[in-house]
């Protein structure tokens, strides 16, 4: 177990600057975006029921804007089930000391129930702010449909608390 | 009466999305349903042990509020962006509101958008109220 002290020289994995993950796979279920909706406290029919996203003319229930971070955390899971490291243990991330710094999703398509997608991640580089007492990760995940392309762009820093 | 898409202009105000109380249930099943398993928000023996008071709520857990303040009011499908600066954390027990504003009307790649400004505040069991994340999206308002 590491010590939690200040360490200036910071935790992230550094070498990993400009790594781009293999893409990996996520079937997309419709109780998962229903119960993500339901926790967020959304109730539109449209993330809930097939019918009334039908009827709403979507081929399938809809999923909420911060889905996409469902995929990803999903996929790092599914990842480390499979005895490969997930992009956040590859860069070195200590949960202990993690916060977010800043989210940014760019939507080209909507994410639906059925939707089988596939999620690649680069490692964009690492900063460090207030006098080394913050230590930054960028990354930039991709989300892609065979056929509609790249559905949702999420670039972020995750950020370690070092003091 | 809420302003609509193509009446809406600068400084006119989308309505509120009051969350309410985050209870430790709301970050359990957050938890279950995110698939952002990090033990700091769900488990007060891991939190004291990272040197935190108790647990927080994921940061997700409010932009994914923020979100509807965009999609309650323009639809799922006219959202282009959506960005978060996190900028306090939110204590067990906080009471979050999501609000938003018209920013400008604007073009990209020839079609007409709407910038919004978003903000979550929490109320905090003291009265006192924080804010918690800056936020911006883009929608598009044709």
């Amino acid at each position: 177990m590491t010590d939690i002290a200040p360490n200036p020289r910071g935790f992230f994995d550094r070498a990993t600057k400009g790594l781009k993950t293999e893409p990996v796979q996520f079937e997309v279920e419709a109780g998962r975006i229903s119960f993500l909706a339901e926790t967020l406290g959304e109730t539109n029919p449209v993330h809930h029921d097939r019918a009334a996203a039908r009827a709403a003319g979507y081929p399938d229930v809809v999923a909420p804007p911060t889905f996409a971070m469902v995929v990803d955390l999903e996929t790092g899971r599914a990842q480390e089930r499979r005895g490969e490291p997930s992009v956040l243990s590859r860069i070195g991330c200590d949960f202990r000391r993690l916060l977010h710094g800043e989210e940014r999703y760019d939507y080209h398509g909507l994410i639906f129930a059925g939707d089988t997608l596939s999620i690649m991640t680069e490692v964009v580089g690492f900063e460090d702010k207030k006098g080394g007492t913050l230590e930054l990760a960028h990354l930039r995940s991709e989300i892609r449909h065979p056929e509609r392309g790249v559905v949702v762009t999420i670039t972020r820093s995750l950020v370690h608390r070092l003091a | 009466m809420t302003v609509t898409l193509s009446e809406a202009r600068p400084g006119d105000r989308l309505p509120d999305v009051d969350f309410g109380r985050i209870s430790r249930a709301t970050l359990a099943l957050y938890a279950g349903a995110s698939g952002d398993h990090n033990l700091i928000h769900i488990d007060s023996d891991f939190a004291r042990r990272a040197g935190m008071d108790d647990v927080f709520a994921q940061g997700m857990l409010s932009m994914g509020v923020l979100a509807r303040v965009v999609t309650g009011w323009a639809g799922v499908d006219r959202m282009a962006s959506l960005s978060t600066r996190f900028l306090a954390i939110t204590p067990v027990g906080a009471h979050l509101v999501c609000s938003g504003e018209v920013a400008e009307r604007c073009e990209i790649d020839g079609v007409p958008h709407l910038r919004l400004t978003l903000s979550a505040v929490i109320t905090l069991n003291d009265g006192c109220s924080v804010r918690t994340l800056a936020g911006e999206a883009l929608v598009r308002s044709n």
